[in-house]
């Protein structure tokens, strides 16, 4: 908590500046508090400018900034040290500059992606990138969080679609990086920089991205198993094959039953010509029987976003999340260890992957005592690492995190992460103390 | 920078041989002319030493000694480089990677490949083929280019409209930082932890750190690729139909453009069946699965029709392909056959502006009484305009230096960028503020600084150099050292 005068200071020309219909105090924080911490104050300026006004002021008064966009990953990181101010982008939420032509767009950071999306579906192109929570999740916090879907198989994640950026640094100036052209190697890929860099390197106000057309088909298809074994070793026969899915998911029982499957699947994405996702399907409809595959059947198109989230839907209340990357041949294994490491502390988990890509979500289901949670959590993260990978806990009571650190071990590469962050944010203005190697 | 007394040098040269062995340094001037420039010779600098090294460790103990000498180094590969970035400050070390060209380890079931940096891109692929696998970006210089170098660039070529440039086929490296820590960025696996770090490093040239390992993706090759060609007898008809095809909701493999003096000149060298006398043609492929291939290639042809094609053809079998791809490959080349040099330019423009672009650079060239060949990637906006001059005649290079700075000031004018594929290097470092502002270039400099705090690995690249971007640097024509002993001659 910043010192009440000179917080008094700054609430006064946070005011002055955007309006107080703009500046929230009091109980109007509550949907902003961050992990327990309520922020001393919540702004939503209405144009780059005002970002660049905010940071200046809360810079100049010694007090954080917490980028917020629609909230869906600010769970994500250690509490807030202090309150701080937290900087909402919704009033940023135009799409600035669409040219189908070209096959991008430039849109404000404060934008969804569902906006955005159906502001491109009415011109017949797409974003392609589906992670969960598109309606609440804008464009800045995507790039913040890195977020993706299962679609990411083939079209890839944010670093593969970002083209340009523009930022309101800590010391409160306007960086453009990248641009609005779809290849360009002038100067540093500044975009890849803020990718997944949880706001603590600069505020994305607007962003510039590759798009694909919309195909003419698509189509989702899933089969069940009886044993997640021969259900990793369909998706790695798929993977090796000829056939160009766009998704390959793994889902335990657990993870299916929401979405209505009846045991441990696989499920396919295929989209193109119609003749080209008819063909597709059958193939892996053949494929999957072969390998010991039920009944292969075709999903409803909202079953799409639900894939993103599976695991941590599985249960009301999870005890926590956790993801993990490791290599793809090795997801089925991992799932199976994961699941028996759980269950020998009598708690009962949900596993998701987009396997073709290495990326696994496992959730625990129950309250337990922290320690029982953070014991499994911990043999997930050693799992991972054993097998090359590492593991991030995406979500889990303060208790759980105060012994299962968030994020991995970085070695010696968070050395060069924390010289960035000091030659970019000296002053650890924005978003301190939440990120990895203590960032 | 302070030269090297003849006692400090040799008593140097002996330690550096005694980290890479005696074969491993070369320090005689005439050894030495060979690494002064890269693939654009208008800039040149010669190295005190050029350095060998087989190993990471090799790498990382001849950087701390750099450092400790307070001397520049550069990392290089095979100098096709086209921006002057892999040319030494005066002095100090070339560190060439050309002996660490080992593939280490392919993984097909993960579809990823372990890599030296000093690996020729197009060997990863031969490598890996046999299995039915490939790597995907295909630089034009692919058979001599090296996967270091294409870190260094993030180089591009025809099928990244498609595929995606270098970046998006890298998953991790491991790397010689600046003070000679050896770090890994990134890894195996698809997610990496904390910032992108390995997205950054790809594309720094060189200002970063050197790369010893590289972990690069490995695609399936497709099952089936269509190859069209369209022939029209207007530039403007060619680029309609660029955006013919992409509004029809295709995305072929690559589309690119070729000239009607490119194509003469190609049909002169190599008789790759282009028509002389079409105004331009396109180069259009896709590829991917053997179902509904056929109804994508009509869907091309449809569009290159209604954009007023004369002819439009799809290469029959494997060979008729190749032919067609020999001609765009073998362009570069070609040119020598109608003039004694020519500058590469490259720039990146949104396709939308396509013909308006291509109307400016022909005035612009024309009106410095000079010719260009266009061949370019032009389903990506990215253009190579090839400004065709004499080098020997006095003046004209400095005509061609300035028609290429206008030529990027209109690629920075309709939004596009002055480099797709080539970096920034030398050549294009007074031109940044054509795109970027102060405040952009000082966030990146200290970006610079976080991997680079002495600024003596490949210092004088990226940043302008001038006040004045009017004034650009390379030095007017001289005969090449090599050239004046009569032991090679330009043509």
């Amino acid at each position: 908590m910043a010192g009440p005068s000179k917080l008094d200071a700054l609430l006064d020309r946070l005011r002055a500046t955007l309006g107080a219909a703009h500046v929230l105090t009091g109980a109007d924080r509550s949907p902003f508090v961050i992990e327990g911490r309520t922020p001393d104050v919540v702004v939503f300026p209405g144009s780059a400018d005002d970002v660049v006004a905010v940071v200046q002021q809360a810079g100049a008064a010694g007090i954080p900034v917490l980028p917020w966009g629609g909230g869906t990953a600010a769970a994500v990181g250690p509490a807030p040290s202090r309150g701080g101010v937290v900087l909402g982008l919704k009033r940023l939420a135009r799409v600035v500059e669409h040219e189908p032509g070209d096959l991008t767009v430039t849109a404000e950071a404060g934008l969804t992606l569902d906006a955005l999306q159906s502001a491109l579906r009415a011109r017949g192109q797409w974003l392609s990138l589906d992670p969960p929570d598109a309606a609440r999740a804008t464009l800045g916090g995507l790039i913040a969080a890195n977020a993706s879907g299962p679609r990411r198989h083939l079209y890839g994640t944010v670093r593969d679609l970002l083209i340009g950026v523009t930022v309101v640094t800590a010391d409160g100036t306007v960086v453009h990086g990248g641009g609005k052209v779809v290849k360009n190697v002038a100067g540093y890929d500044l975009p890849k920089l803020f990718v997944g860099s949880y706001g603590t390197l600069g505020i994305v106000v607007s962003a510039t991205f590759k798009l694909r057309p919309l195909p003419e088909d698509e189509r989702l298809v899933a089969v069940t198993f009886e044993r997640l074994k021969d259900c990793g070793a369909a998706a790695r026969t798929v993977l090796a094959g000829d056939l160009i899915p766009t998704a390959i998911e793994i889902l335990d029982a657990a993870a299916g039953a929401p979405l209505g499957l009846g045991g441990v699947s696989l499920v396919v994405g295929f989209d193109g010509l119609r003749e080209q996702v008819e063909a597709q399907a059958s193939a892996l409809a053949a494929l999957a029987a072969s390998l010991g595959g039920r009944q292969a059947t075709t999903l409803a198109p909202a079953a799409w976003a639900r894939l993103a989230a599976a695991a941590r839907e599985a249960f009301a209340s999870p005890a926590a999340v956790m993801s993990l990357s490791v290599l793809p041949t090795t997801v089925s294994d991992m799932m199976e260890q994961g699941m028996e490491a759980a269950r020998r502390r009598g708690l009962a988990s949900a596993w998701a992957a987009h396997a073709g890509v290495g990326a696994v979500t496992a959730a625990l289901a129950a309250e337990r005592e922290a320690s029982t949670v953070a014991a499994v959590l911990a043999e997930w993260r050693a799992m991972a690492r054993a097998a090359g990978g590492h593991a991030t806990l995406v979500w889990a009571p303060l208790a759980v995190k105060s012994e299962v650190p968030v994020w991995d071990d970085a070695g010696a590469a968070g050395r060069i992460m924390q010289r960035i962050k000091a030659q970019l944010d000296p002053n650890n203005v924005l978003n301190p103390g939440r990120f990895i190697a203590g960032i | 920078m302070a030269t090297l007394t003849a006692d400090r040098k040799s008593a140097l040269r002996r330690e550096l041989e005694s980290i890479v062995g005696r074969g491993g340094v070369l320090s005689e001037p005439d050894e030495l002319l060979v690494y002064e420039s890269d693939g654009l010779t208008l800039f040149r600098a010669l190295a005190d030493f050029v350095v060998f090294p087989t190993c990471v460790e090799h790498v990382a103990a001849l950087v701390r000694v750099a450092q400790r000498e307070a001397l520049p180094f550069v990392a290089r590969g095979a100098g096709t480089g086209l921006s002057g970035g892999c040319l030494p400050a005066e002095g100090g070390l070339v560190i060439s990677l050309m002996r660490m060209n080992r593939v280490l380890e392919v993984d097909y079931d993960n579809q990823f490949a372990v890599v030296e940096p000093g690996l020729v891109n197009l060997h990863l692929s031969w490598a890996v083929g046999p299995q039915g696998f490939y790597y995907a970006p295909d630089p034009s210089s692919q058979q001599a280019c090296t996967i270091g170098g294409n870190i260094a660039n993030n180089s591009g070529g025809p099928h990244t409209l498609k595929y995606g440039v270098t970046v998006n086929h890298v998953l991790g490296l491991e790397v010689v930082m600046p003070d000679g820590e050896i770090v890994w960025l990134g890894g195996k696996t698809r997610d990496g932890l904390g910032y992108d770090l390995a997205g950054v490093f790809v594309g720094s040239e060189g200002t970063f750190g050197i790369a010893t390992k590289i972990v690069v993706r490995i695609l399936r090759k497709p099952q089936a690729v269509k190859t069209v060609l369209a022939v029209f007898d207007q530039i403007a008809q060619a680029s309609a139909a660029v955006s013919a095809i992409i509004a029809r909701g295709l995305v072929p493999a690559a589309v690119e453009m070729i000239d009607q003096l490119t194509i003469q000149a190609v049909e002169d060298a190599f008789g790759c069946g282009y028509p002389r006398d079409a105004a331009a043609a396109l180069l259009i492929e896709v590829d991917g699965l053997r179902e509904g291939l056929d109804a994508q290639a009509d869907r091309i042809v449809a569009a290159c029709r209604e954009s007023g094609a004369r002819e439009v053809r799809t290469a029959a079998d494997e060979a008729e392909r190749q032919l067609l791809w020999k001609g765009r490959k073998s362009a570069f080349g070609a040119y020598g056959r109608i003039s004694p040099a020519y500058m590469v330019m490259d720039g990146v423009i949104p396709r939308t502006k396509l013909p308006y672009v291509l109307e400016r650079v022909n005035e612009i060239v024309t009106a410095h009484g000079l010719r260009v060949g266009n061949v370019f990637h032009a389903g990506d906006g990215n253009l190579h305009p090839n400004i065709l001059y004499d080098p020997r005649k006095p003046g004209e290079e400095a005509r061609v230096v300035a028609a290429g700075a206008e030529i990027m000031k209109v690629c920075a004018e309709v939004g596009g960028s002055i480099s797709g594929e080539h970096g920034i290097g030398l050549e294009k470092s007074d031109f940044m503020p054509f795109i970027f502002s102060a405040a952009d270039l000082a966030f990146m400099q200290r970006l610079k600084t976080a991997f680079n705090p002495t600024g003596l690995c490949n210092p004088g690249k990226v940043f302008p150099t001038k006040k004045s971007c009017g004034e650009t640097g390379p030095v007017a024509y001289r005969p090449h050292p090599i050239e004046e002993r009569g032991l090679a001659q330009r043509f």
